[in-house]
């Protein structure tokens, strides 16, 4: 005899995020976005323009489109989200207090943003006309 | 042959540093390094001190470092370790009670803290006997089933040893043979256990834990697993 049985429901819980899930999930974010603007920095400041041929009037001339400044602004913030995770990372180790280590971290993000929020201050007001 | 056995020794009590005792021993190839071990206490020094139980990879009690990788003494032949110079040492992260012998308790702590036991409070089925699971539900967490609590894993882990607090790869593994086990009701409070500062987001794919598992357990995807059923809330 042979019986036949209703597929079972999918299992799902609720998990609630905390600031270890936004890092870890922002670890992976940050990295997957730094694929395609990392390379892209890559071949066109060092393959197609190459590093010699760069001075402030290529800068300028490149940053007249508002889509490179953006492009610039993620790739900085991104970047640097990226390694400053890992630093928390690495300080994970050295840190054995938890509420030490909680304060490092949003001491990290903290500089995170304001440092991010310079660069790309810097990068929307400081071009000179071509 | 002969072997060339060298053992960490040190009794906290009466010394105040470990030092090596070295020892020549005629061995066969086929011989574990348990054997080794028994020969010593045997011959040599009755005083040496490890745990050993069942002997044949089954009890997890003989972990301990040979040539500096984690394994059970029991399952270790000497042949495998293609030398004749044999260093043994206890686990690392874990506090030397004496020799071999490594305090066990702060890896059972992190072990418990996961409430690795079946939690369903629904009442059984009408038939009043088990809850039947499909093949490719059992198959979700066979792989996990598997594991004989040695502590190969967590203490061949950085992580573990930078910081005892995190609650290893062990503890994880026994997480997940219940959260992803259909029958159970208390993923969501494991997950959430495992969500903290000490719980698997320490874990950092050093793959160490599954070279170290003499279950062959692959304790790397089933930490990645977690993680994404706490990112993702998905249990299947």
């Amino acid at each position: 005899m042979t019986t036949t049985t209703q597929p079972p429901a999918p299992r799902r819980v609720d998990v609630p995020k905390n600031f270890e899930t936004v890092a870890w999930n922002m670890m992976r974010y940050s990295a997957f976005l730094l694929i395609p603007l990392a390379w892209g920095h890559l071949i066109l400041q060092d393959i197609i323009v190459g590093v010699h041929s760069i001075d402030l009037d290529y800068v300028a001339m490149r940053w007249d489109l508002l889509a490179w400044r953006i492009y610039d602004i993620l790739l900085l913030a991104f970047a640097f989200a990226h390694g400053m995770n890992g630093v928390r990372q690495v300080l994970r180790d050295y840190i054995h207090s938890p509420k030490a280590f909680t304060v490092v971290s949003y001491l990290l993000l903290i500089a995170w943003f304001l440092i991010s929020a310079m660069g790309a201050i810097a990068i929307i007001a400081g071009t000179r006309p071509a | 042959m002969l072997i060339h056995l060298k053992v960490f020794r040190f009794d906290p009590q009466t010394e105040k540093a470990p030092h090596y005792d070295n020892f020549e021993l005629q061995a066969e190839p086929t011989d574990r390094v348990l054997d080794l071990l028994e020969k010593v206490r045997n011959e040599h020094d009755a005083s040496l001190g490890l745990r050993r139980s069942c002997a044949h990879g089954v009890c997890g009690s003989d972990a301990m470092r040979i040539n500096g990788k984690n394994a059970l003494a029991c399952k270790k032949l000497v042949r495998d370790l293609n030398s004749d110079h044999i260093t043994i040492e206890p686990l690392l992260g874990l506090k030397v009670i004496r020799d071999l012998i490594v305090d066990m308790k702060p890896f059972f702590e992190h072990y418990e803290s996961l409430l690795p036991y079946l939690i369903n409070e629904e009442p059984l089925p009408t038939d009043g006997k088990e809850r039947i699971q499909t093949e490719e539900q059992v198959l979700r967490y066979e792989d996990t089933t598997k594991c004989i609590l040695c502590a190969a894993c967590t203490t061949s882990c950085p992580s573990f040893w930078a910081d005892g607090k995190y609650i290893g790869p062990a503890a994880i593994v026994n997480a997940h043979r219940f959260v992803f086990d259909s029958r159970d009701r208390a993923a969501a409070k494991r997950l959430k256990i495992l969500n903290q500062q000490f719980g698997v987001w320490r874990c950092r794919t050093a793959f160490n834990c599954t070279e170290a598992c003499p279950r062959e357990i692959k304790i790397t995807q089933a930490i990645a697993e977690v993680k994404r059923a706490i990112t993702t809330g998905k249990l299947d």
